[in-house]
């Protein structure tokens, strides 16, 4: 395990600003872009957020909540100024914005969180457990042992931390950094929370779904440790906009940030290919905002630098519900899934339990961290060139004068570059386990049997269909495994198995032993009489983890003349 | 405006002579001899560093080595002039700036401007192309002029298509006019090397209309009335001594390569390699052509 050991308490934590004060700042920086719209485009601007909120209430199911019906009464106020002159609705929207302010706003406390990490490991783990407090405490209570989790278990034995968290913990100090992991499961921010403090680096502002707040023990430890709210019911761009103002915000005063580029948990299962650059691009518009502060005499601009983070589960709780929303014809996903696993408490208490019993379950690589450019950067944090030699970053902001250049369109495609970066740093650092291994062998000779069916058409196999030679299974995993080795030798990606005499058995026990846990129908399940059944969805969601792993060619079973080659998931 | 143009060959002197009559300020970047009447420097990476835009007008396969050599970094930005994809390793050529140097703002400048007809400053039209709207804004600044029209455009990815595309298209225009096969068969060239051209730009994401603009048809029109054009040249030159052209056999694979990494056919494209690699006679070849299976347009 590659985790350091943990140094002194951060020297600073963030410090909440005070909501008059982000009111204010938020009032100020949407005045400013309201500034150069035409009358026109104000106009609009009110016109859509009026229009998208009432549909969003109308479509509401199940009636509105108290909090919705006093922001109806706010969008029917607005909605009076719609057809009025342009200092009326600048009025409106600034009132929007203003409440805006108040749902967005983290209310982080120095004194919750060093409270939180004080009684580590079992603070956070509570909040991991907080869904089903009846079952920790039954559990220390049988004499099992303290603790919410049977008292065997340490949760932070079973979450690993790789990647060069020395250099993170400097970085840290000097610059502003903003985290970026992928995104695959609810429990990433509780997750990442609970890495970070254990990797020693102080907390990081993060972006949670409302829905994420709808447990009251979580919600109050998530916001006091850094969340914020962003209700992705909201579509409309004046609130887009306040969000990214608040990130702007927070970046400019140094917090660390949190955000998942890929904007929603990776419904396939696959690691992300494609970055939303709203909120990324928030940590180019700070830094040239303390650019310009400091050619105006201020102090100097602190450097903002992004961390990529891969996150990888041996299990996710919502895997089930995930690959059914992906299998969906595009148009009927949903963007947010409110009635997953994750909105049952016991569910999600059980999985955990289950995931931090097992060992090395969850790994969370840190990335080496990037300028907003997508460059690397050495051990100060200046950006390196293609040559390795120092690059002066500014230059890519700044004129031959020294002077700023301010140019929007310009900064969407140096961001651009930064979500290239990114990905491929995702995909580098993304570790292969037992079960997304054998799951994508599984799925692949699903597919050699079934070779003129569509992938939807496999999800309805018979009984018979989904079985499988377990021989043939583990010929194929070990096949796999040696195209994999080669490639984590050549750094491409990275893995998590076991190792022995015999890994490729190793690796299908441990992977069978894994789904065996948690889902109703496991992935693969050995059902005796030398086979496996496979459930196809389970499969293809787990087995997507290597979709972009480039091991698509690799025959799994000795050539055999005429042989089809094999189409990945 | 100052500016830097990689390369003191016809191509780039045309060019600097374009931004000369736009009121700017150009200075060739060469090897060997100064070229006379242009102000320049065999030193590249210092010519990068004393500007912010920087053309780049050498043969294609001379592209990975000056810009090794020249450097560019942050503060330029560099605008292929120079068409194609690098057979090598298939990278568009933007992309091989990328890889190779630290500057990110990157364009390519493609259209219909023949290098013998702007030197006798006869009016040409090019399409300056960047995801960079000051990149492509900047180059029109330095280019046009009322002898020369530039048009800008956000579809980089298009036009850099287009320019690879019609490299090994004007090889057909040649083999065609070689064969005396008259003009109709050149307009077919034309408009089958127009549907391959929308069906790759589709499946890279780029702009469907930019292969009917000045760098896909407007370039393959000028190669078919121009017989000094290389790719015509090299149609011609198959037709007659046969033989081998390996450059245009690797481009031509690069391409197809890529086509078939996103499902799509170039038929057009895949004959001309194929010729080019001495594999099918020319008259063959448009047999094959022509006895492929019936479809709709």
């Amino acid at each position: 395990m590659a985790r350091s050991a943990r140094p002194a308490a951060p020297d600073a934590l963030p410090v909440s600003t005070s909501l008059p004060e982000l009111r204010a700042a938020l009032l100020r920086r949407a005045r400013l872009r309201l500034l150069p719209r035409a009358d026109g485009a104000v106009a609009d601007l009110l016109a859509e957020a009026v229009y998208l909120e009432r549909r969003r209430f109308a479509e509401s199911r199940g009636g509105l909540s108290p909090e919705d019906s006093v922001e109806r009464g706010q969008i029917e106020e607005a909605a009076r100024a719609v057809h009025r002159g342009r200092a009326e609705q600048e009025t409106a929207l600034l009132g929007l914005v203003g409440a805006y302010a108040g749902q967005i706003h983290n209310t982080f406390s120095p004194r919750t969180y060093r409270f939180a990490t004080s009684v580590l490991p079992s603070g956070l783990s509570r909040i991991l457990t907080a869904a089903d407090p009846g079952r920790g405490r039954g559990a220390a209570a049988d004499g099992a042992g303290a603790g919410w989790f049977g008292g065997h278990v340490d949760p932070l034995q079973r979450v690993h931390i790789r990647g060069d968290v020395a250099l993170l913990q400097r970085l840290a100090r000097t610059h502003t950094l903003i985290l970026t992991p992928t995104h695959l499961s609810n429990m990433d921010s509780p997750l990442i929370g609970y890495a970070l403090h254990a990797a020693g680096l102080p907390p990081f502002i993060y972006g949670a779904g409302l829905n994420l707040f709808s447990n009251p023990v979580m919600a109050f430890f998530m916001s006091r440790l850094g969340a914020y709210t962003v209700d992705r019911r909201k579509r409309h761009q004046l609130y887009k906009d306040t969000l990214k103002d608040y990130s702007t915000e927070a970046i400019g005063s140094g917090h660390h940030s949190l955000f998942f580029p890929g904007g929603t948990r990776a419904r396939s299962g696959e690691v992300e290919i494609d970055v939303k650059k709203g909120l990324l691009g928030t940590g180019l518009i700070a830094w040239q905002e303390a650019l310009r502060a400091e050619a105006a005499g201020g102090a100097p601009a602190r450097d903002v630098l992004v961390v990529p983070c891969a996150l990888s589960y041996a299990m996710v709780l919502e895997a089930e519900t995930l690959i059914e929303d992906a299998l969906k014809e595009s148009g009927q996903r949903r963007y947010i899934i409110s009635d997953d696993e994750f909105s049952d408490s016991r569910s999600v208490a059980s999985f955990t339990r289950q995931i931090l019993a097992l060992d090395a379950s969850v790994i969370v690589h840190f990335g080496a961290p990037l300028d907003l450019f997508g460059n690397p950067v050495d051990e100060q944090g200046r950006s390196l060139g293609r040559g390795g030699g120092l690059l002066d970053r500014r230059a890519y902001v700044l004129d031959r004068e020294g002077q700023l250049v301010e140019d929007a369109q310009r900064d969407r495609v140096y961001t651009e570059a930064l979500s290239g970066a990114l990905v491929r740093a995702w995909h580098r650092d993304n570790t292969v386990m037992e079960t997304h291994l054998v799951a994508y062998a599984a799925w692949r000779l699903l597919v050699a049997e079934s070779p003129r069916r569509s992938t939807w058409e496999r999800m309805f196999l018979s009984e018979d269909e989904r079985l499988l030679p377990r021989a043939a299974l583990a010929e194929a995993v070990g096949r796999l495994r040696e195209a994999l080795d080669a490639k984590v030798a050549a750094g491409a990606l990275r893995s998590h198995l076991p190792s022995g005499a015999d890994p490729t058995e190793a690796t299908l026990r441990l992977a069978l032993d894994r789904f065996s846990r948690f889902h109703s129908q496991p992935a693969v399940a050995e059902v005796g009489g030398g086979r496996v059944r496979v459930a196809p969805r389970l499969a293809l969601y787990y087995g997507n983890r290597l979709a972009h792993a480039g091991l698509g060619d690799v025959p799994l079973s000795a050539p055999a003349v005429g042989a089809r080659p094999a189409e990945s998931p | 405006m100052n500016l830097a143009i990689l390369g003191s060959g016809q191509w780039g002197r045309s060019l600097a002579m374009l931004a000369a009559e736009a009121g700017n300020q150009p200075r060739l970047g060469y090897r060997g001899q100064p070229p006379r009447g242009f102000a320049g420097s065999p030193n590249l990476a210092a010519l990068c560093r004393e500007v912010e835009l920087v053309l780049v007008a050498v043969p294609l396969e001379a592209v990975g080595e000056v810009l090794s050599q020249a450097q560019p970094g942050p503060h330029n930005r560099v605008v292929l002039a120079t068409r194609g994809l690098q057979p090598e390793t298939g990278l568009w050529l933007t992309d091989l700036v990328k890889e190779r140097t630290d500057c990110l703002r990157v364009g390519a400048l493609a259209g219909p401007a023949i290098a013998a007809e702007v030197s006798a400053r006869r009016p040409s039209a090019l399409v300056a192309a960047s995801p960079y709207d000051e990149v492509a804004a900047l180059t029109q600044k330095a280019l046009h002029s009322p002898i020369c029209r530039v048009y800008t455009s956000s579809d980089l990815i298009g036009v850099e298509m287009a320019g690879a595309l019609v490299r090994v298209l004007s090889v057909a225009v040649g083999v065609a006019e070689a064969l005396q096969l008259g003009v109709g068969v050149q307009a077919v060239i034309v408009t089958r090397g127009l549907a391959e051209g929308r069906r790759l730009g589709r499946a890279l994401g780029a702009d469907e209309g930019t292969f009917s603009g000045l760098a896909g048809v407007g370039e393959l029109v000028a190669a078919g009335k121009h017989p000094e054009h290389p790719g015509v040249v090299i149609g011609r030159r198959l037709c007659g001594a046969g033989g081998v052209e390996e450059a245009v056999v690797r481009e031509a694979a690069a391409l197809v390569a890529l086509a078939q990494r996103h499902k799509v056919n170039l038929p057009l494209t895949e004959a001309v390699g194929a010729i080019a690699a001495g594999r099918v006679k020319p008259r063959l070849a448009i047999d094959m052509l022509m006895r492929r299976e019936a479809t709709s347009e």
